[in-house]
């Protein structure tokens, strides 16, 4: 299991000593969140059977790979970025565009160019151009830190969305592309929901294990001694420029096959999927679930998409309003977040 | 360091020596004069269209930078909040005068909405009393009597906006009183002060009733004044939503920033914090006035006027005045006033202004409270000139968020400057694109800018 889990030694605690343990863990938000988040989503699966319980799972699959890739940078390294839905929309594109088939878009008015590939051919190129944006992105956002990294970061994601939008040569603007391959292995085609919760989750593992692996390396350990004080790493000869680049572009590229897989899962995007504020609560998911921890954002994750699930059986909130009402909570929850636990519900490292 | 002492030893001497970021930003200076000259020449009418539309925009921006700035030097940290108080200036007016829109009779009229900001003018109210009145009286007044009727006093504020609110078409009537009553106090307050000097000498007494049946008649004359012309209700209205936005403000920083501050939160936290504040009243907006783009009434001067071969808007030119005089008076405020002084000082050090004896708490609320009349006003203008969204807010922050860094982190000459210059730069850039991409070039200003002048154009000494 993840070792960062705090979670796990209370419970071995309460196995051991049930007494002394309630006693001690009164304060404990952490063990109380875990079994909140998890009962409910237990509780939400039985409720709501299997069909409804695997989409939700899978978007809950594609947000955690995202929060956990945003969590590398923002958590363990420090950069407090805002920006990260570009490298996801980027992702998304290059699938959509690699994957979609010739022969429908030929149908179209606006032609843009198409490849036919088979998806897991189509998945590594996207993963890698989304690696290349952010390096060439990384070496001029590295100067920056703090709330000017933050303003940058915002920019990002604005440029990103404006060419999303406005190369309509390539990504049909606001038209969307549609029709978009899904996965294919040999003759197996992954078509059904389940399937497909299978390959995101098969992939949310691969990059919990990649995180994992970077955070307790010694790379992982020069990230947290950047984000406690940059110059003091530096006088010990570390390249400190090169770390950030490094971790920066590993994030964006595990952010674009999170990317590649939600176009081939929705089979349809268009940039209103990449929009700023989508980013902004990915920031608000990392923070909310704990930053610096692998499990804190699979929490926030969790909860993210268990708000808005949960929130369209309230009898008295009107369907059209739950995006907002969960954007709302959401907000709340942030502002508390921030003025009484400045580490995320799970965390281990304050802003 | 070590770069350093290599250059030195180059071919040219030393004031020639030009490291390759100052010959890059050489050369892209030249790059974009030579690109405005190019343009000009081709068609120098459409030239000065766009250069007043970049006016006019960049008047929007630069007070959102002066807002920011404002807070900024005073706390040191980007209070994300301006984003939706720019759409609340916005809705505000519209929440107000709806049904004077040109089209789409909205009508909205929810108790809830009401009962909100009833709540926090009260809340401010009670506030501004218990720290502003409530020390000096203290000690020589009942405290449980004083206690209650500022309660009071703050209720009744508190139902005074919520009736405002509620009953916003006859809204000159509704003010009148208000209007009529500041008036009087104005005008007794300065007659006060001048009949001390004109009636020096003789019994006070006579003068002072004098001054008081003056002040109440020119009060009254003005409130009816106001009660008789339904045209101020616009005009009224931003006034209204201005204040509130900064009454919302102010309760954000009593609430939440103070709070955050005493247990020593760092910059990044407040400003994750702001961002959650965003968020929520963002959704909030969207939720009242529904996400859909709407107009907001007709101001004056929506006729253009030809001026060598541009249209000019009267409404435009009114905002850049706005923005100009929003400057003057800021810098005023800062430079004259021991106001100002308090401010530049805890800017400074807050730690050593306190121990000095400025009340600091009281200096940031109303540096919070301005900032945010300040982004409510630029909400509101630029609501006039395009349609009103409630994810106007967030776009409108990041432009004053760049030009407030543009021109210079926390000098208020450089948040002008920057906000006229990125204004100036959207609209000659979008010249040959398409109007689609001038957010990105703003951003791409921004990060050319932070590339080669990492302290803005006029850094804070």
């Amino acid at each position: 299991m993840l070792p960062d889990s705090h979670a796990y030694r209370e419970l071995g605690r309460l196995a051991r000593n049930p007494r002394e343990f309630f006693r001690s863990s009164k304060g404990s938000v952490e063990l109380w969140v875990n079994l909140l988040v998890i009962t409910w989503a237990l509780a939400f699966m039985l409720w709501q059977g299997a069909g409804f319980a695997i989409t939700v799972a899978t978007i809950f699959a594609i947000w955690a790979i995202l929060a956990v890739s945003l969590n590398l940078v923002v958590g363990f390294t420090g950069l407090l970025s805002v920006g990260h839905i570009g490298f996801f929309g980027i992702g998304a594109y290059a699938t959509a565009i690699l994957t979609s088939d010739p022969a429908y878009e030929q149908l179209r008015t606006e032609a843009i160019p198409t490849f036919g590939w088979p998806f897991f051919a189509a998945l590594p190129i996207s993963i890698v151009l989304a690696g290349l944006v952010a390096l060439v992105v990384g070496v001029v956002f590295n100067r920056f830190r703090d709330d000017i990294f933050v303003l940058v970061s915002f920019g990002f994601a604005i440029i990103a969305f404006s060419v999303f939008l406005n190369w309509r040569g390539l990504t049909r603007g606001a038209f969307g592309i549609h029709e978009i391959g899904k996965p294919q292995l040999g003759g197996w085609v992954l078509d059904s929901e389940t399937e497909f919760l299978a390959l995101a989750l098969f992939f949310l593992a691969l990059a919990v294990l990649i995180s994992w692996l970077i955070v307790s390396s010694s790379f992982g350990r020069v990230l947290t001694a950047i984000r406690e004080d940059e110059k003091a790493i530096e006088v010990f000869g570390y390249r400190v420029v090169h770390y950030k680049l490094a971790v920066w572009v590993i994030s964006a590229m595990m952010a674009g096959l999170a990317g590649g897989l939600f176009s081939s899962w929705t089979s349809f995007i268009d940039p209103n999927s990449f929009i700023l504020l989508e980013s902004i609560l990915l920031i608000s998911i990392v923070i909310l679930g704990g930053l610096a921890t692998i499990w804190g954002s699979l929490l926030g994750a969790m909860a993210f998409v268990l708000l808005e699930e949960g929130m369209r059986f309230l009898p008295f909130l009107p369907n059209e309003f739950i995006g907002q009402a969960r954007q709302i909570v959401l907000g709340i929850l942030l502002v508390l977040l921030m003025l009484f636990r400045p580490q995320g519900l799970v965390g281990r490292y304050k802003l | 360091m070590l770069r350093r002492d290599r250059a030195s030893e180059g071919l040219l001497p030393a004031p020639f020596q030009l490291s390759g970021t100052q010959v890059l930003a050489a050369v892209l200076t030249v790059a974009a004069v030579g690109y405005i000259s190019w343009k000009i020449s081709q068609s120098a009418d459409q030239a000065l269209q766009f250069a007043f539309n970049g006016l006019a925009v960049g008047a929007v921006y630069a007070l959102l930078a002066m807002g920011f700035t404002l807070v900024y030097s005073t706390v040191w940290f980007f209070d994300l909040y301006y984003g939706a108080a720019a759409a609340l200036g916005a809705y505000g007016v519209f929440y107000l005068r709806s049904q004077e829109a040109t089209f789409g009779r909205y009508e909205v009229s929810s108790v809830y909405v009401n009962v909100v900001f009833a709540a926090v003018a009260a809340g401010v109210v009670a506030w501004a009393l218990h720290v502003g009145l409530y020390p000096r009286l203290r000690t020589r007044f009942n405290r449980t009597a004083l206690l209650a009727l500022g309660g009071l006093l703050a209720a009744g504020a508190g139902a005074y906006t919520g009736f405002v609110l509620a009953y916003p078409g006859v809204l000159n009537v509704m003010l009148s009183p208000a209007i009529g009553l500041l008036v009087a106090i104005a005008a007794g307050w300065v007659l006060y002060r001048g009949s001390r000097h004109i009636l020096a000498g003789t019994s006070s007494v006579p003068s002072r009733v004098l001054a008081t049946a003056a002040a109440a008649v020119l009060g009254a004359y003005c409130g009816l004044l106001v009660a008789n012309a339904p045209g101020a209700s616009l005009y009224l209205s931003w006034g209204v939503s201005c204040l509130l936005a900064g009454a919302v403000g102010l309760a954000l920083y009593r609430g939440l920033y103070l709070r955050m501050r005493e247990r020593a939160r760092s910059p990044l936290v407040m400003l994750v914090a702001s961002l959650g504040v965003l968020l929520a009243l963002t959704a909030f907006t969207t939720i009242v006035f529904q996400s859909a783009p709407r107009p907001l009434p007709e101001a004056f001067g929506s006729d253009p006027w030809t001026v060598g071969g541009a249209s000019i808007k009267g409404f435009s030119v009114f905002t850049i005045g706005v923005a100009c005089a929003g400057f003057i008076a800021l810098l005023l405020l800062l430079k004259k006033t021991s106001f100002g002084k308090a401010v530049r000082a805890i800017g400074d050090d807050e730690e050593v202004s306190k121990v000095v004896g400025i009340n600091t708490t009281v200096v940031i609320a109303i540096v919070f409270f301005i900032g945010a009349v300040y982004a409510a006003l630029a909400g509101l203008l630029s609501g006039h000139d395009t349609a009103i969204q409630p994810r106007m807010g967030l776009l409108l922050l990041l432009k004053g968020w760049i030009a407030s860094v543009v021109g210079g982190i926390g000098n208020l000459y450089g948040a002008i400057v920057g906000g006229f210059l990125l204004g100036m730069v959207e609209q000659f850039g979008i010249w040959d694109l398409a109007g689609e991409w001038r957010d990105a070039i703003s951003f791409i200003l921004l990060i050319l800018f932070l590339s080669f002048w990492p302290k803005g154009l006029l850094p804070r000494k």
